[in-house]
């Protein structure tokens, strides 16, 4: 399925805790379709996120959402123990990264990190964009680290 | 008198108002920042001058607004040394004071208002309104499950109130009309505002009740707009290219009733009044002075309270002062003998719910004489009333540099 063929229903209702707007839409749509999409000004270049309709270094409206390469390296990352309620103990920690992205300096995309062990994640190793099921049933964006090229 | 060192000193350079539409389907950050882009294009400055950011809202995060968070970096604007989040009448008060105590020198502020789905049927069936209001109210300060909690916060006081206004005053409600009319009547020669049909007294009383005794020609149209003002230091404000408009005067007004508003104190006693008497105990000014007069309407109460609190009559006198200070040719209030004209843009009854920034706005653009075929000639002087009875009221007393 393309992005255009989803419908702003089945948007809301694949992500019932998240504050779809107008701005980022179609961010979620794009991950219904299997796409991490960033905003992207046209008249500029400038990559702009969070989702915003305007751009910040040359303040065009002309922002429309672009593929992105999956490339990146590992910011910042912790590894989550426990959840914010009290008694949310995680019975396996996960990563939460700030990945920056290839396309810009600065440019980040939190996400799991996964196919890692917890142990081997250091800042700036390059990751990828791999997707990952999870509770409700969406496969949602991740990084997993990039394949050392043999040779 | 009061202190006021801050005469002249704190002064608006540049305003910026986005459309007021039913349906914009623009989010409230993206309208923030057309009127605040506006407004910088308004000043003749670079973005990067401005050190000063008051976004909109009640508090610090205000997810999924147009808080300063989200502005600041929405608008690449580097480095600020002064932030924070207002609405209604203190976010001005706010920007004018921390320009005057140098914690910025050029201060931006921003106000965005949605039609939410609290407010009308046809918002509620919106899905983006909806799930916006959902992640808002999270906090549960507005659930009304328990019927003791269901005035924290209420606009329904506001109606207890009318009732009780004309019970204490012998009032009809042509006091509430007149004022609703006055609005419409300057609302139809308004080329940005949201309702331009105009109105009669016969078609206030006939209008949908809502909360009785009020009706829903006493509540201000819910739309989807933003405003955005520049204000500066006095000395900067010359070398700019617009004619300021300087702070004479200006204060906020609290009191003991805090948040359950069914402790409200007496008519004279809210916190209107006690904004009235500190911008007057601080103003060289006085109300025969004033020959613009923006009193909030988010309710017509609001604008009766702020009317009377003012000083243009006394308490409980709305309606002889309204009555014989009636235009009949040109359906509006003229107070002061003839002077002053009140809300001449339409207010949140006509132009739409914009929090009464678009008062603020709307003052500025008069006292700088550049509202063309509606400029007022010869206004030097305005009024600006914004606020609640518990909560946010200001009195700002404006003149043209």
């Amino acid at each position: 399925m393309t992005a255009g063929e989803i419908s702003d229903d089945a948007v809301f209702s694949a992500f019932p805790a998240v504050l779809v707007d107008r701005d980022n839409i179609a961010h979620y749509r794009g991950i219904l379709a299997g796409k991490l999409l960033i905003n992207r000004c046209a008249a500029c270049g400038y990559w702009v996120y969070p989702h915003r309709p305007l751009c910040p270094k040359c303040l065009s409206w002309d922002v429309h959402p672009a593929k992105i390469s999956g490339r990146g390296k590992v910011f910042l990352f912790t590894l989550i123990h426990q959840v914010r309620e009290p008694g949310g103990r995680l019975r396996e920690p996960i990563v939460a990264a700030a990945v920056e992205l290839v396309e810009q300096s600065g440019l980040r995309y939190l996400a799991r990190i996964v196919n890692c062990p917890s142990e081997r994640i250091i800042p700036d190793m390059p990751v990828r964009l791999t997707w990952i099921e999870s509770e409700n049933s969406v496969r949602m964006p991740a990084f997993e680290p990039q394949p050392v090229r043999e040779g | 008198m009061a202190r006021n060192p801050l005469r002249d000193q704190p002064a608006v350079v540049g305003v910026g108002s986005t459309p007021h539409g039913r349906d914009l389907q623009r989010t409230a950050l993206s309208l923030g920042l057309e009127a605040a882009l506006k407004a910088i294009e308004d000043a003749g400055i670079d973005r990067q001058e401005i050190d000063g950011l008051c976004g909109s809202g009640m508090d610090t995060l205000a997810m999924g607004g147009a808080g300063f968070l989200s502005l600041q970096g929405a608008l690449g604007i580097e480095k600020t040394t002064w932030v924070k989040n207002g609405w209604l009448g203190s976010c001005f008060v706010y920007a004018a004071e921390a320009v005057f105590s140098g914690l910025c020198d050029m201060a931006l502020v921003v106000q965005s208002y949605t039609r939410d789905v609290l407010m009308s049927r046809s918002a509620a069936s919106d899905p983006f309104r909806l799930r916006a209001a959902q992640k808002k109210m999270g906090d549960g300060l507005f659930a009304q499950d328990d019927f003791a909690r269901r005035w924290l916060h209420s606009g329904e006081p506001y109606a207890g109130w009318m009732g009780r206004y004309m019970h204490d005053f012998g009032a009809g409600k042509d006091v509430f009309g007149l004022m609703a009319v006055n609005n419409r009547s300057h609302g139809v020669r308004n080329s940005n505002a949201c309702q331009r049909t105009p109105i009669t007294l016969e078609d206030y009383h006939a209008s949908r009740m809502i909360w009785a005794p009020m009706q829903m020609l006493d509540m201000d149209v819910p739309v989807d707009c933003a405003e955005a003002f520049i204000i500066t230091t006095s000395e900067r404000a010359r070398d700019l290219r617009r004619k300021p408009v300087l702070v004479d005067a200006m204060s906020l007004g609290g009191t003991r009733v805090g948040e359950f508003y069914e402790n409200t104190l007496g008519w004279t006693e809210n916190a209107f009044w006690v904004c009235l008497e500190g911008l007057w105990a601080r103003s060289q000014f006085k109300v025969e002075d004033v020959d613009l007069f923006y009193p909030y309407d988010g309710y017509t109460i609001d604008a009766i309270a702020t009317t009377e609190a003012a000083g243009f009559c006394k308490p409980g006198e709305a309606e002889d002062l309204f009555k014989s200070s009636w235009d009949a040719r040109s359906n509006i209030l003229r107070l002061n003998g003839g002077r002053t004209l009140v809300t001449t843009h339409g207010g949140g009854l006509s132009q739409g719910r914009a929090g009464g920034a678009n008062f603020y706005s709307e003052a500025v653009r008069q006292l700088r004489g550049n509202e063309g075929d509606r400029q007022i000639a010869g206004a030097k002087t305005a009024l600006v009333c914004i606020g609640s009875f518990f909560h946010d009221p200001s009195a700002v007393m404006l003149r043209a540099a």
